[in-house]
């Protein structure tokens, strides 16, 4: 089952989702990709239904893309995760309503602070220093209520992320085996192999 | 579990001598699990009127948001105050406008009256989530809690208490009920309305 | 006056017993329902429960008592709850929530999960707590009499069995519980799980509850085999706390009890909000401070967002 994960730390922000997708019983890809770079300082880790996922993450990226060439500068984390819950807001009236589940994280740099935002299908909106989506949070909540330092450093981070990771895959019947982890900060976004 | 009951929370309205007081609980769930203590749902649209808005917590951000851009464009076309009694109809044709495929938001008004001798006179009203309007001289109630609530300031409130006395009893109605309800509590926020100033206070609740 | 009359005269009391004994017989229940057997008498002189009078009565029963498929059915279980149990090298560790819901009312906080079997073994409440209390309570009169018939203690996998065997004998009836019996014997420290379902298993850890993956999530990351007595009585109570906090169905109090050697020991009650901002106080193994998230972190996220400005 998808999992997501993310945390924010001294002056980062992780996001993790787990890599498979799956059609039914069975998994047609084990290395997907499910957290997208918005703009030089915002990842979006995306789940939930099969082709609302991809299609509405894209629409998203190409909006703040847009926005990012029209005024030469990019939305502020704040700003662009009120915007897409707003997207996903309108889209649950709608005929066909997108059924995603995002962690929205940035690093703001007008005042060097991370951002995260956990954000439901219903367009939820809730600013949390951690969060999860999917069977893993029922596990993660509870152990980065417990373990998650908001001001570590980003070894702490990953500790605290390999926690929870670690027990998921150890107590849900069908836990995902890998996972994308990308740290976004100062300097942008990177890939961190875990 | 109905939609109304999926994140959970709860608002009163409670009005006194020459005040009122507004409160919310902080619990943001989804179902059983609860996501964040952090989430108000009582937000201020003039100096002296503040709205709570209890129930599915996606609508709970849009109709802030709405209601804070028609707040702001009335200011602008109308360039005079904005009464308690002239939003209540503005929020009760609002939400009537999604009469088949509504807001699922309860809202609940506090605030201070304009009258015409110059004197500010407690206003409290709610509405149903398609803004059937229901006025009240003491207490207004809405959220996952709402039939507790109703018991607990039936006991405690009574009449013309003052702006301190009033924070009380708000503040121990909601703080007893919420404590009977597993989908409201985990902190509150209360806001106490007089004519020259509002005081807010963020109360320890049950974390449980 | 007339002392001698009203000594041999039935009192009140007389006529209010013998009218509830005739009314007992008219309605076929026995003595021993009022008797020494404390409402199990029933059981002990091998009659069973009645049974509606349908064709098919767990069919009947699974109609009108599981939840799960309809809401609007009229016997409700009480679902919510967290318990755990965790063996390690100085005993076993049983930490359980006291809240009772009905629906989203929080119907009770004072709520005894903890059955106490025997001065050795312990059970705890999951699922429907009249089953619950009721079946364990009975396991402790069978585990008497095994010791009065075989002069020694019963072993904890023998009670369990005993237990498992006899509600699988009610499966599709209705019954629901989910339950940890605890307890020490001559194999040492032994936690067993067992459920309505009919499911028993043998194991070191176990969570039992809607509030058991949040208590799992803290529970595995703190749990080792050699913890001291003190660390593992914090373990408990702060998984406890961790399925109260995060679970609108579990909170209320923590329920501590440590079985060593010599039988079980009641550590103590704290309350969960009293954990959360103050810690559980002068308490072996406490660290020290309140267990909640802001409490702990002072507020060092600097993102949180402020109150909405007007």
């Amino acid at each position: 089952m998808e999992c997501s994960f993310a945390l924010t730390g001294k002056d980062y922000v992780l996001v993790a989702a787990d890599t498979t997708s799956a059609r039914s019983i069975i998994k047609m890809k084990v290395d997907e990709d499910k957290i997208k770079t918005l703009s030089p300082h915002l990842l979006m880790a995306y789940s939930g239904e099969p082709g609302d996922t991809v299609q509405f993450a894209e629409y998203i990226e190409r909006n703040i893309r847009l926005y990012h060439i029209r005024n030469l500068y990019p939305l502020r984390p704040q700003s662009a995760a009120s915007w897409i819950r707003r997207a996903l807001a309108e889209s649950l009236r709608s005929r066909q309503s997108y059924t995603v589940n995002l962690l929205v994280g940035g690093f703001d740099t007008a005042d060097k602070t991370p951002h995260l935002y956990w954000i439901d299908y219903l367009g939820t909106m809730a600013t949390v220093p951690f969060a999860a989506h999917g069977y893993g949070s029922y596990f993660a909540s509870s152990l980065l209520d417990r373990y998650h330092n908001p001001d570590g450093t980003l070894e702490e981070g990953l500790d605290a992320l390999r926690r929870a990771i670690d027990e998921t895959a150890k107590r849900l019947v069908v836990s995902p085996g890998k996972y994308t982890v990308k740290v976004v900060d100062k300097d942008g976004v990177r890939v961190i192999d875990l | 579990m109905s939609i109304m009951d999926h994140n959970g929370g709860s608002v009163i309205a409670m009005a006194g001598k020459d005040c009122v007081a507004i409160a919310s609980d902080l619990r943001l769930g989804a179902g059983a699990q609860t996501i964040a203590m952090n989430f108000e749902k009582v937000f201020p649209v003039t100096d002296r009127l503040y709205m709570g808005l209890p129930g599915l917590a996606t609508d709970v951000i849009t109709l802030r948001e709405k209601f804070r851009y028609l707040t702001n464009m009335f200011h602008i076309k109308e360039s005079r105050p904005l009464q308690p009694s002239t939003f209540a109809h503005l929020l009760s044709s609002t939400l009537y406008e999604r009469r088949f495929g509504p807001y699922f938001c309860e809202p609940v008004l506090a605030g201070l009256e304009l009258t015409p001798s110059g004197t500010y006179q407690p206003y409290i009203a709610g509405t149903d989530l398609i803004g059937c309007l229901n006025f009240a001289k003491d207490f207004i109630v809405a959220g996952t809690a709402s039939d507790k609530l109703f018991g607990v300031a039936e006991g405690l409130w009574e009449p013309d208490l003052g702006p301190e006395d009033l924070f009380e009893t708000i503040s121990q109605t909601l703080l007893n009920s919420v404590d009977r309800d597993a989908y409201s509590g985990w902190g509150a926020i209360v806001h106490v309305i007089t004519a020259d100033k509002v005081v807010t206070r963020t109360l320890k609740g049950r974390m449980d | 006056m007339n002392s001698f009359a009203t000594k041999f005269s039935p009192t009140d009391a007389d006529i209010e017993l013998r009218r509830a004994q005739e009314i007992a017989e008219e309605e076929g229940m026995s003595d021993v329902m009022w008797g020494s057997e404390a409402g199990f008498g029933n059981l002990v002189n091998g009659h069973a429960f009645n049974i509606p009078s349908v064709p098919d009565p767990s069919s009947f029963l699974r109609l009108h008592t599981d939840d799960h498929a309809d809401p609007n059915c009229k016997i409700k279980i009480q679902h919510g709850t967290t318990t755990l149990a965790f063996r390690f090298q100085g005993g076993v560790i049983v930490a359980v929530d006291s809240r009772a819901t009905a629906g989203s009312y929080i119907a009770s906080g004072t709520v005894k999960k903890v059955i106490e079997i025997n001065p050795y073994l312990l059970g705890t409440m999951a699922g429907g707590a009249a089953d619950c209390q009721y079946w364990e309570t009975y396991l402790g009169i069978q585990c008497r009499l095994h010791e009065l018939r075989n002069k020694e203690r019963i072993s904890v996998a023998a009670a369990s069995k005993y237990l498992s065997n006899l509600v699988y004998g009610y499966k599709g009836m209705g019954l629901s519980m989910g339950t940890m019996i605890c307890g020490w014997d001559k194999t040492g420290p032994a936690v067993f799980y067992v459920d309505s379902d009919g499911t028993r298993l043998k194991g070191d850890l176990f969570s039992v509850g809607s509030g058991s993956t949040f208590a799992y999530g803290v529970l595995d990351q703190g749990y080792r085999w050699d913890l001291t007595d003190a660390e593992a009585q914090e373990l408990g109570r702060r998984s406890i706390y961790a399925a109260g906090h995060r679970d609108a169905f579990s909170g209320n109090t923590c329920n501590l009890y440590h079985v060593k050697e010599d039988g079980w020991k009641f550590i103590g009650n704290y309350d969960i909000t009293k954990m959360h901002y103050d810690g559980p106080g002068e308490v072996a193994g406490a660290p020290g401070g309140g267990y909640g998230y802001d409490v702990r972190t002072q507020g060092r996220f600097s993102a949180l967002a402020p109150t909405v400005p007007a």
